[in-house]
């Protein structure tokens, strides 16, 4: 089997990648917002626990993590009657989304402890409500102190979806080394390179998409150079 | 129309405010004068509830809250009939300075966009700033961003406009277009509370000057009563210090 061979073979593999990525980016996404939500409002004992789960996600390895989603998951179903529900696509699926909400909740508090407290100050005595204030005022510039954060947080994503398959999921880690042993293990350089390739590929499009947003954010006007002509006079009037 | 009654607050063991009275009638431009840390600021914060005294009452109109009980309702009532210009001018860093001051129409009084611009580009060119009002606080002077807190607080309408050490962050070459505005906005008529350490503008501006010390009104009158014939060697001993400095 030569090169060009494998490489549409890898890529087959790619839509379950890509799957299991989207999936943790956007269950994740949904988790590490309700967990940062509840740490910042400082929510009695739920805060508590919820700091617990985002220890637990920054701690423990990933590939620890997504044995506990594989082995653990399947036994918390079989409590409510649902045998045989668990697939290995599946545990990849939870245990990355669980693991990228709660290292993304230690990029968005931070962030939304970022915001200058006079910004809150301000929406408040204007009479914004909570969500208004959230969404109009603090939300926007939190994201802006986000995004450099939430870039690396992908990345990491992408690297980490490599490890579903100590768990049996077949992406386009596993498939690489299904092909390598059927081929005797002649190929090892040339299939590690594809998957390199690969890999640095859906890296590079994941940090020029929050490369854009980054651009884009009102935050980052360049800053004026003109300077202001002395106004003393002014004082000497009123 | 503003009543505040025994105000008290503190920070840890520090008491702020110890028992203040204060009362404000409508048209009123009340200047609060004193040395720092004597609780001016948070003094203007209780009365939109960004501070939170431990006792006290307030009455605006209509509306009044005991501050050991305050209900969410009372705070927003006051909070729309207020409005606060910061020492930090705290102009939303992510809008721009027409959306700064389009933004609170929109969302809190929900008014159509069309008639929050025409707000807006009306109390823009009040402040001077029609000119800068596609760009973004970052790309503001210190006096700009000022004017662009001032243009906000006015054109939401309110009873009352609290100006909290307005020109204090400024450089000195930048205080002057800020003070001309302020004096610009006291003049047309609104109620105005203003914490500052002007002294000479105070003195021209204000109808009323109250002196705090010690998280108290030590002294309360007219601009002539209070700096030409001071009640309280306290008071002398401040204005000495102020005046002889500017």
């Amino acid at each position: 089997m030569d090169v060009s061979a494998m490489i549409p073979e890898l890529l087959s593999a790619l839509p379950l990648t890509l799957a299991i990525t989207f999936t943790a980016l956007i269950a994740g996404f949904c988790l590490a917002l309700i967990a940062t939500t509840l740490r910042v409002r400082r929510v009695p004992v739920i805060s508590h626990l919820v700091d617990l789960y985002v220890s637990y996600a920054r701690s423990v390895p990933v590939v620890l993590q997504l044995f506990v989603a594989f082995y653990g998951l399947p036994l918390l179903v079989a409590l409510f009657g649902s045998e045989d529900f668990f697939s290995p696509t599946i545990a990849a699926m939870v245990g990355l989304s669980f693991y990228h909400g709660g290292y993304l909740s230690e990029v968005m508090r931070p962030a939304y402890l970022a915001v200058d407290r006079g910004q809150h100050d301000a929406a408040d005595s204007l009479g914004y409500t909570f969500r208004q204030k959230i969404t109009r005022v603090v939300g926007p510039q939190a994201v802006h102190f986000a995004l450099p954060g939430y870039g690396n947080s992908i990345i990491y994503l992408i690297h980490n979806v490599a490890l579903v398959m100590y768990i049996g999921a077949a992406d386009v880690m596993a498939t690489a080394h299904l092909i390598m042993e059927r081929d005797y293990n002649q190929y090892q350089f040339e299939t590690y390179l594809v998957l390199a390739v690969i890999y640095s590929l859906m890296c590079l499009v994941a940090w020029l998409i929050v490369r854009f947003f980054e651009l884009r954010s009102p935050m980052q006007a360049p800053e004026a150079t003109t300077t202001t002509p002395i106004k003393n006079e002014l004082i000497a009037s009123v | 129309m503003l009543e505040l009654k025994d105000i008290k607050l503190s920070y840890g063991s520090t008491q702020v405010l110890n028992g203040v009275n204060l009362s404000v009638k409508r048209g009123d431009v009340v200047s609060i004068i004193g040395p720092s840390g004597t609780g001016k600021t948070t003094l203007l914060k209780c009365i939109n509830y960004l501070a939170k005294p431990s006792s006290g009452t307030i009455a605006f109109d209509n509306v009044r809250m005991d501050y050991q009980r305050a209900d969410k309702a009372a705070v927003q009532a006051i909070r729309l009939r207020t409005a606060m210009v910061f020492q930090q001018f705290n102009v939303f860093k992510n809008m721009t300075v027409l959306q700064n001051v389009m933004d609170p129409l929109v969302v809190v009084q929900r008014k159509s966009t069309d008639e929050a611009r025409e707000i807006a580009l009306r109390e823009l060119e009040r402040v001077g700033l029609s000119s800068k009002r596609d760009s973004y606080p970052s790309q503001l002077s210190g006096g700009q961003l000022q004017r662009t807190g001032i243009a906000r607080a006015l054109a939401v309408r309110p009873d009352v406009i609290l100006f909290d050490e307005p020109t204090s962050s400024l450089d000195p070459e930048l205080v002057g277009e800020v003070l001309k505005v302020i004096k610009d906005v006291t003049s047309s008529g609104i109620t105005s509370l203003l914490v500052t350490h002007e002294m000479q503008f105070a003195k021209n501006i204000s109808n009323r000057i109250v002196f705090m010390d010690r998280g108290v009104v030590a002294a309360d009158g007219s601009p002539a009563e209070v700096f030409d014939a001071p009640s309280s060697p306290r008071l002398a001993q401040f204005l000495q210090s102020e005046l002889s400095f500017q």
